[in-house]
């Protein structure tokens, strides 16, 4: 328990760490920012209860937020993907399974990842991008955001989700 | 109770949640500008739309103290209006003479009617003040519109109004532009709508003329409207006039009124009775 913990510590680090130093100066066409701290909500398994998601997921984005400026806009969106990833899970997951399943690649098959991961990240970038927005006034541009930022942002994760349980597995394999 | 903590143990990932994206609300109206000034807009012009309602609401609760406010003021006002008119017409006769001491011959008493009946051919209203108020039979009752009856019966605190709807009632009137005589009557019958009769024949009054008191009979001052001339006719002996007139006020909605108090008016009769019966003594 206390190891999952540091590991989940550790990605968190990292992912602020990318998104904040590399992916937050990605403007792709001008005004897409892919927001890749919504994978490390999306990475959680089945076991681990909503209240520990939900604080998982405000602690990201609140911490997300104090570094990039943008008080209270990811934290909410983080916190509402918190709220209703296991829904969404439930919906990609196979039926007949009982004990913590895992979201990854190998579990869920290619196909089936791609759709989950971006429902998910279409919910957290049509939150934040909404409230980042905050009127109904230059919509297309919103939408672009939304969508461009979504597709960016799903893309990313997936190739990380190849690279990095593959390593993982060869890891494995090796020992 | 139990059920009460375990519906909250149950969903408590809710509360949590709602608790988390508020506590986000509030950082992001607090500290992001243009969203806080958008949220504190709307929630102004919000809360500032209840208010206007809660306002229209009050005002309009508050109305019957601001009538009754006015109604005074009205009354102060007409017997303002009646004393300069006097005192203009003795200025228009001679400017030297002033007649500063003699005290205003009409004043007024605001009441409410308390009870009325429309639908009969003898209609009376029932006024909430009375004797000691100073009200005495036959006294002048009008209200905002015109002209409402006069006093018929009182009591120590209310008195009984025959108003111009009824079968008994004559009104000494004339008509503002032709200063024609007549008197105002009324027939069984609808509550709209009396009868002048009285006017000669040659008198051409046009449709929509003002029928007026004349202050003759000392009741109303002269100039207080009785109605508009609705249809022109003669009388059933062919000698007279007969103009159909809608009357000025409206007996199923009025409910303030006004007393004119003419204490001179009893005075005037006993001189008048007095001078009768000595001249029958001759």
């Amino acid at each position: 328990m206390k190891r999952d913990t540091y590991i989940r510590l550790g990605r968190m680090v990292l992912l602020l760490a990318v998104q904040l130093l590399v992916l937050n100066h990605l403007h792709l066409f001008g005004y897409a920012t892919p927001l890749i701290i919504g994978y490390m909500i999306i990475c959680f398994e089945t076991s681990v209860s909503r209240m520990s998601l939900l604080w998982w997921g405000f602690g990201i984005g609140l911490l997300y937020d104090v570094f990039s400026n943008t008080m209270g806009m990811a934290a909410a969106s983080c916190t509402l993907l918190a709220m209703v990833k296991p829904s969404i899970l439930k919906l990609f997951m196979p039926r007949d399974m009982v004990e913590s399943f895992k979201p990854t690649i190998q579990n869920m098959g290619l196909t089936r990842y791609i759709w989950y991961s971006l429902s998910c990240m279409g919910l957290l970038h049509f939150t934040f991008y909404f409230l980042e927005a905050f009127s109904l006034s230059d919509l297309l541009l919103t939408i672009g955001a939304m969508i461009g930022g979504t597709v960016l942002a799903t893309l990313i994760s997936v190739c990380v989700e190849y690279i990095v349980r593959n390593r993982i597995e060869e890891r494995e394999v090796g020992k | 109770m139990q059920n009460l903590i375990d519906f909250i143990v149950k969903y408590k990932h809710w509360f949590v949640f709602f608790l988390m994206e508020g506590f986000c609300l509030a950082l992001l109206f607090r500290f992001n500008n243009y969203q806080g000034s958008v949220f504190f807009t709307t929630a102004n012009s919000f809360v500032g739309g209840i208010y206007s309602a809660v306002d229209g609401v009050t005002s309009y609760v508050g109305l019957n103290a601001v009538n009754e406010k006015l109604e005074a003021e009205n009354e102060m006002l007409r017997a303002e209006v009646h004393e300069m008119k006097r005192e203009l017409a003795a200025h228009r006769i001679d400017t030297l003479r002033f007649d500063g001491f003699n005290r205003a011959r009409y004043h007024f008493v605001g009441a409410q009617i308390v009870n009325a009946t429309t639908n009969h051919s003898l209609n009376l209203l029932t006024l909430n003040k009375g004797e000691k108020d100073g009200i005495r039979p036959e006294m002048g009752v009008i209200c905002s519109s015109g002209v409402v009856g006069i006093v018929f019966l009182t009591s120590d605190h209310y008195s009984t109004v025959m108003p111009l709807i009824n079968v008994k009632s004559k009104v000494s009137c004339q008509l503002k532009e032709h200063l024609s005589f007549g008197t105002m009557e009324w027939e069984f019958g609808s509550c709209e709508f009396g009868y002048m009769t009285g006017v000669p024949l040659h008198i051409k009054a046009s449709v929509g003329e003002v029928v007026e008191t004349n202050g003759h009979s000392d009741i109303f001052p002269s100039g207080i409207p009785l109605g508009t001339v609705e249809r022109l006719g003669q009388s059933d002996d062919g000698l007279s006039q007969k103009l159909t007139v809608k009357l000025a006020v409206d007996y199923t909605a009025v409910r303030n009124v006004s007393v004119i108090t003419n204490y001179h008016h009893a005075e005037k009769r006993t001189l008048e009775f007095q001078a009768d019966s000595l001249m029958s003594l001759d």
